[in-house]
């Protein structure tokens, strides 16, 4: 059992279909990033995995659970979302206050978690006065108040600067190694990449691909050797018969995992000409361009 | 609905927008309490009840509701709320408990101040003072007016959701339309929920008035099918409506 399993999951807004048949589930002790373009689904993903939105059909649990059946969620599920709002005549402290009271999370949890984000000395400030960088830290300290095993983000870099994004990342990373399930979405690649394990791709509402980072972008597999030759099928099958895998692009050939030189073994070996051999390094954007492309 | 109902007061406690209305509520009737008790003459007990009654916190706690339940949506707090609370209905139902505890609380404040300073100012003139049976039995039905006001507005902020319009309607309904249906068929104005059922509750002894009122027993059950019918509309709407 997942901590987060989606299934099928549609959902539609009039006739638009924001998201189309989407499955994939995260587990616990790993970061997944949930990427995809603008208007991709993500965030009507979430929402409909939180019960702020109804699925037009499919399913979206914790464990065996919608969100709504979850006994005090903010024990258990910890959600920090994009445009999440705050009284702006509320101080911090008195908003935890009150998700403290909600939550029925002792009262000491309060000063724990602004210490958590560095709020401790802005605590007693109305939240109108505060940056976009505080706020995203106010949202973090909402959802961990209840020391959740479980951590939904949506786009919680934007607005922050640099050091803001750094402090996230590090933060996710802390979290995931601490055992929970961190669920982070972005439009930007960039911003997450460096502190997830797992991600999950969609674009205009449907899954795209979802594995390792490794597995999914590729961008921890090596090398690839981009190879062109007079008879590029009669080079393929060599190539193929030799254990290589091959991808057709184009006029040439890429051959993912494998240098130039094994590549170049092999046509010599089989006496097959070439009029050209190189490596493709392949990018994390590229690979997420390629896999979002159409959505672009 | 314990933690849920003392988060709700919490909120209520931690902004300003309560201890101001509370403020303006009190300061207001107290300013009309203490002009009338220093300038009218040769005041009946009657007079002095209708004096006494001079208690806005039944308008203030309808708008402080409004403005509680829509705040959640211009604020978009809302969804904070509903993930803390993911049963919507005991959300609302909070909500409304809460306000309309807090109607009562302002119209005890209120009730407490105005019998207070106008009986001292009627006192130091010579007029003629209430006892405290007939003061207790203004301020019970201040009290439930108020109590069910809160209840009312925070169901109406939640159906209107736009502060503003919000609002604006219950004023529009409170001082045009209700007066002038009270006015042109008071048999059926006297059933509304901001004038007509309210009056009934508050106005002792009605005299001339009783055609167009209410008895008190059926003017409260009126109200309280308002709030109920309020509640069952706004319940409604918010389970089904994406939060998007």
């Amino acid at each position: 059992m997942h901590p987060v399993e989606i299934q099928d999951l549609y959902k539609n807004f009039g006739s638009v279909e924001a998201v189309r048949g989407l499955s994939f589930s995260i587990d616990a002790g790993r970061v997944t990033g949930f990427l995809g373009p603008n208007g991709a689904g993500k965030s009507t993903t979430i929402r409909a995995l939180l019960g702020l939105v109804n699925p037009t059909s499919g399913t979206a649990l914790f464990g065996e659970r919608r969100y709504d059946q979850v006994e005090r969620p903010s024990s258990h599920i910890g959600v920090v979302l994009e445009d999440a709002g705050f009284h702006p005549g509320r101080t911090a402290r008195n908003h935890l206050r009150v998700l403290a009271a909600t939550g029925e999370h002792p009262p000491e949890r309060v000063d724990e978690v602004l210490a958590t984000v560095g709020l401790t000395e802005a605590a007693d400030r109305h939240v109108k006065g505060y940056s976009m960088g505080m706020r995203q830290r106010l949202g973090i300290a909402s959802a961990l108040l209840g020391d959740p095993e479980v951590l939904i983000l949506d786009e919680p870099t934007n607005g922050l600067d640099p050091p803001g994004i750094a402090w996230m990342r590090g933060l996710l990373r802390h979290q995931a190694d601490a055992g929970r399930a961190v669920l982070v979405s972005s439009h930007l690649l960039a911003e997450v990449a460096q502190s997830v394990d797992d991600v999950v791709v969609i674009a205009d509402g449907e899954l795209r691909g979802a594995g390792t980072l490794g597995e999914v972008l590729g961008g921890d597999d090596g090398p690839v050797a981009a190879v062109a030759a007079r008879d590029l099928g009669a080079l393929a099958a060599a190539l193929e018969q030799h254990g290589h895998d091959v991808v057709r692009e184009d006029d040439r050939l890429l051959v993912p995992g494998s240098t130039p030189e094994q590549v170049g073994l092999v046509a010599a070996e089989e006496q097959l000409a070439l009029t050209g051999l190189g490596t493709r390094s392949r990018s994390l954007e590229a690979a997420f361009l390629a896999l979002t492309g159409d959505a672009q | 609905m314990t933690a849920l109902l003392r988060a709700e007061l919490l909120k209520l406690r931690t902004t300003r927008t309560f201890v101001t209305l509370v403020g303006v509520a009190v300061g207001l009737s107290l300013l009309l309490v203490v002009l009338g008790a220093a300038l009218a003459n040769d005041l009946t007990e009657k007079d002095v009840r209708e004096l006494l009654m001079f208690d806005f916190s039944g308008l203030f706690i309808l708008l402080l509701g409004v403005i509680g339940m829509a705040g959640e949506f211009r604020h978009r707090t809302i969804t904070t709320s509903i993930l803390a609370a993911p049963d919507r209905i005991r959300l609302l139902g909070a909500k409304v408990l809460s306000y309309a505890l807090a109607g009562a609380l302002l119209a005890l404040i209120v009730s407490v101040a105005i019998a207070a300073v106008g009986t001292a100012v009627l006192s130091i003139r010579g007029e003629v003072t209430i006892g405290v049976s007939e003061m207790a039995d203004v301020l019970w039905r201040n009290l439930v007016v108020a109590a069910l006001f809160g209840a009312l507005g925070v169901c109406v902020g939640g159906l209107v959701r736009n502060q503003v319009v919000a609002i604006v309607g219950l004023l529009f309904l409170s001082f045009v339309l209700e007066p002038t249906l009270l006015a042109l068929a008071s048999e059926v104005g006297k059933f509304g929920p901001t004038v007509g059922a309210p009056n009934g509750v508050i106005v002792i002894n009605p005299g001339d008035d009783s055609e167009s009122l209410l008895a008190p027993g059926i003017a409260l059950l009126v109200m309280i099918g308002w709030v109920g019918l309020g509640y069952a509309v706004t319940a409604l709407v918010l389970r089904r409506r994406d939060l998007v």
